[in-house]
């Protein structure tokens, strides 16, 4: 696979590298991955949230397409919304589109 | 003319639980006040493996904590401490009692090679993704750990702390703590008994403002000490009788000690039992007998009553042989075999329970506190079955019969109620018990203290999640001496 994004965890020294095909990948399946790698389980004991380093933005879009190699930081924290906010939707299967 | 004026100052401490709030596991709680930061504990989950069993550490800024307090072993207290200090921007100091730290090396070399291996690694620690730490991460940061004794008070950068018995387990300690005038009180996990070989936790000599207290058994009432023994050894001896093999599943450390003390001491009075082996499979504990031997002097008059007198090991015992594994163990008979891990994840207590369940003579007897999501937890609603280890897809018949007689210890309702009285704080913030039961905890302690509702003595109760701020206000009192005096 020749493309990659490097992403840590917001409280980590270290860097990872996550690989895949192509230009870009999205955040949804880019989740589904940091999740994957470090088998964070099915995703119903915390959220998942991933922002850009650089500016610090949350990539809030889970349809949004990350270019390769962006630095990406993961925030792990406890379910949200009375528990019923949670990482398990990137295990299972559907994205979650943002309105604008 | 001088005058002296006093005025109330108003300066908020902010608490935040990253980990054991409304839960019990990874505990770690931070305190910021005064722009000091002090954390404590450092845990992990038992229910859970690699990133997913640590405290929510990416909701907080760690580089800001100045001291770490580690209240004892236990590894949801101190199963973390290494990734805190090898792997995030965390840059305080971090102090524990000595036994602790003895038992904290051994302890936590058994974790790392336990956490590889059942994540399918080759034991080295190699397996990153569940293995949270190396042995060389533990070995790196295990000098930087600094060490207090109980009753001496450490000044840390405008922090004052001081570690008191907490009874729990060895080298268990609470620690009170004063920041700019405010005294907090943090109780890690204590025991207002005197067990087997440790005193009751102690009453601090002076009152906290605020009371961060475990909640772990909320408003239940515990069994007096001496029926939960009897119901014990009775399960036991009757077992054995019909043919039977008893199971102990325990952390290789605390409870353990406390239940072969027990069973050491009813074997010998029953000479029936001299040929029936009770086996205790642990090799920590074994790597651990020098430090018990060691620390006899904070343990309880009779423990060093029985060291003095026979100038023996008072944990060596005649009746029980320490096992490494299950390759020698020659399973032909009854038997009693206390085994690790206490919950049942893995390791021998699980391969035996697995062996042993099919067979209604058998008993498995659950001493210890079994957290939600962990295979023990889901054995006292008594299973038809439970999945085998190898293939979770394969379920294993369960007849042999299963009883809770809980040695865990922690306080109860009226010991907790009790020592809250004792030590009298108008803040009290509840960690280190499931939701239910920390909420009834929190309204009988709310119901207790009712009558001073909107008084100047009201008690304040919070029961936050993780990673719920809460902000308290104290009131401080500067005195200031005017201008010309
Ligand atoms: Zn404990
Ligand atoms: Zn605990």
């Amino acid at each position: 696979m020749s493309s990659a994004i490097f992403y840590r965890f917001r409280s980590q020294k270290n860097t990872s590298r996550i690989f895949f095909d192509g230009t870009g990948i999205t955040v949804f399946d880019l989740k589904k991955e940091i999740i994957n790698e470090n088998k964070l389980g099915d995703g119903s004991g915390f959220e998942l949230r991933l922002y850009n380093n650089d500016t610090e933005e949350e990539y809030a879009d889970d349809t949004v397409v990350i270019p390769r190699s962006t630095s990406v930081v993961a925030r792990r924290s406890p379910p949200s919304r009375g528990g019923r906010s949670n990482a398990s939707r990137y295990v299972t299967g559907k994205p979650r589109i943002v309105k604008t | 003319m001088s005058k002296e004026q006093e005025i109330e100052d108003l300066d908020t401490l902010k608490f935040i639980a990253l980990g054991g709030g409304n839960e019990v596991g990874r505990s770690c709680h931070i305190l910021e006040y005064k722009g000091k930061v002090i954390m404590l504990d450092a845990g992990v989950h038992p229910a859970y493996t690699g990133i997913s069993a640590l405290p929510f550490y990416d909701d907080y800024d760690l580089s800001k904590v100045d001291i770490l307090l580690i209240s004892h072993f236990h590894l949801d207290h101190a199963a973390s401490l290494p990734f805190v200090m090898q792997h995030t921007e965390f840059k305080g100091r971090v102090f524990m009692t000595h036994p602790t730290k003895a038992i904290y090396r051994y302890l936590l070399g058994d974790f790392v090679k336990v956490t590889s291996i059942s994540s399918g690694g080759n034991g080295s620690g190699a397996n990153t993704s569940a293995a949270l730490y190396t042995d060389e991460d533990l070995v790196q940061s295990f000098d930087r750990i600094e060490t207090v004794d109980y009753h001496s008070t450490i000044e840390c950068d405008g922090i004052r702390f001081t570690a008191y018995h907490a009874g729990h387990v060895l080298g268990a300690a609470m620690y009170f703590i004063e920041i700019g005038g405010l005294k907090i009180l943090f109780t890690g996990d204590f025991s207002r008994e005197e067990s087997r070989h440790l005193n009751a936790a102690e009453v601090p000599p002076l009152k906290p403002d605020l009371l961060i207290a475990e909640s772990t058994f909320g408003t239940a009432t515990h069994e007096p000490r001496q029926e939960k023994e009897l119901r014990l050894t009775n399960l036991i001896h009757s077992t054995l009788v019909k043919g039977g093999r008893v199971l102990l599943p325990v952390f290789a450390l605390g409870t353990a000690q406390e239940l072969m003390l027990i069973l050491e001491d009813y074997w010998n009075q029953h000479a029936n039992l001299e040929h029936v082996n009770i086996y205790f499979a642990s090799s920590l504990a074994k790597k651990c007998l020098p430090v018990f031997q060691a620390y006899v002097n904070m343990m309880n008059d009779n423990i060093r009553r029985q060291f003095r007198d026979t100038n023996t090991n008072p944990f060596q015992f005649r009746h029980i042989k320490n096992i490494k594994n299950l390759d020698k163990f020659e399973d032909f008979g009854p038997c009693v075999v206390v085994a690790a891990p206490g919950m049942l994840q893995n390791g021998v207590s699980r391969d035996l329970l697995e062996r042993w369940a099919p067979d209604a003579k058998n008993s498995v007897i659950l001493t210890g506190y079994s957290v939600e999501g962990t295979l023990a937890k889901n054995l006292i609603t008594e299973p038809d079955m439970i999945p085998s280890q190898a293939n979770p897809d394969q379920m294993i018949p369960r007849r042999l019969t299963i009883e809770e007689i809980s040695f865990a210890a922690h306080v109860d309702y009226e010991q907790n109620a009790k020592f809250i009285d004792e030590v009298d704080p108008k803040t009290i913030i509840l960690v280190h018990g499931e939701s239910n039961p920390m909420g009834r905890l929190k309204s009988a302690l709310l119901s207790k203290y009712s009558k001073f509702k909107g008084t100047d003595n009201e008690v304040k109760v919070y029961n936050p999640k993780n990673c719920d701020e809460v902000f308290l206000k104290f009131k401080g009192l500067k005195i200031i001496k005017a201008l010309g005096s």
